[in-house]
């Protein structure tokens, strides 16, 4: 990639990232705001996990290839559920995940 | 002030430690497409998005064009508007800024585990920054790290990313189990898999959130205007 592409790549991408970060708080800060949307805005974070895990682990080609492989990724899933519920820590969930995931993977299935 | 990062460094740990496993093959990738250390550390410090920055050098690798390149990457970015929207109540009484630097370096990890903790007694828009630092120092020394380190070490991606994935399923499910959470969550899980069988990957995440917290909040409506007719009778 060139230096101008990066540049114009850099630029635009950092400006919309920080609208999207910084207005939304700057405009609804210090307000008083309506019941339904103090509802809406508690709402956000389960909608907003379920969204990223679901977006993480379902593709509509995920079993074009067959079961496997992309089955190991949703039993990998599973347990780190369980671990969550168990544990409830983040770091013990990340580290079961992926020692969970590398073996399933390297399951000769 | 020590007390804080303390506090803030127990909070932030586990996303430092994900970042590093994902920020160094998005270095590898990044230096895969001629981009140098410098302009790395630039879009980390600046940009800032673990999504992004894997999108950019893959786009560009598949021959996309500049354009085409940024408007994905803006939309996919898009849901960071439901994060500082959610913040809004808790920045009240913060200056601006402290709030704007806060804001400005919010991720989908660290967003996890700051409104978590806003729940509890003694949390702070100054320990949720200080963890907003912490998480983009990791992301900035492993990816620019990545650059220098190139193929000479070989990590395996799809199982480095799932620990991410991981930290978002135990962020779900130790949510409170109220009805209004499960009822978002069930919807905004289905908004996804519906915009991804449609083709509209991009903003699948935005608009998975959006039905889930729209969508609890008329059933809510609903259950709440039942039961006050019940109390009628």
């Amino acid at each position: 990639m060139g230096w101008f592409d990066f540049w114009v790549i850099f630029i635009t991408c950092a400006l919309t990232m920080l609208a999207c970060r910084v207005l939304p708080l700057f405009l609804l800060k210090g307000r008083e705001l309506p019941p339904a949307v103090i509802r809406a805005l508690g709402l956000i974070p389960p909608a907003a996990f379920a969204a990223l895990v679901t977006n993480d682990l379902f593709d509509p080609l995920m079993f074009k290839a067959g079961i496997w492989p992309a089955a190991a990724v949703l039993i990998a899933a599973l347990c780190v559920i369980v671990v969550s519920i168990k544990f409830r820590s983040l770091v013990v969930s990340a580290i079961a995940g992926v020692v969970i995931y590398a073996i399933l993977l390297a399951l000769p299935l | 002030m020590k007390e804080d990062l303390r506090a803030s460094f127990k909070a932030a740990y586990p996303i430092m430690l994900g970042y590093v496993a994902i920020g160094i093959p998005c270095g590898i990738l990044s230096e895969s497409i001629g981009l140098n250390a410098f302009q790395v550390f630039l879009l980390c410090l600046l940009f800032y998005s673990g999504a992004g920055q894997f999108m950019i050098p893959n786009m560009f690798l598949g021959g996309a064009s500049t354009g085409s390149i940024i408007a994905s990457v803006s939309l996919v970015n898009t849901r960071q508007m439901l994060y500082s929207a959610s913040f809004a109540p808790f920045s009240a009484n913060t200056s601006k800024g402290l709030a704007f630097l806060f804001a400005a370096t919010v991720t989908d990890e660290s967003y996890g585990v700051s409104i978590r903790k806003f729940e509890e007694e003694g949390w702070s828009v100054r320990r949720a920054l200080f963890v907003n630092l912490f998480s983009q120092s990791s992301w900035t020394l492993s990816s620019v790290a990545g650059v220098f380190v190139g193929n000479a070490i070989d990590i395996p991606l799809e199982i480095a990313a799932f620990a991410m994935t991981s930290i978002f399923i135990c962020l779900l499910f130790t949510q409170k189990l109220t009805s209004g959470n499960v009822i978002a969550a069930v919807l905004a899980c289905l908004g996804v898999v519906i915009c991804k069988l449609l083709g509209l990957s991009g903003a699948a995440i935005l608009i998975g959130a959006l039905f889930g917290v729209v969508g609890a909040l008329l059933i809510g409506r609903v259950r709440r205007g039942e039961e006050a007719d019940h109390g009628m009778v």
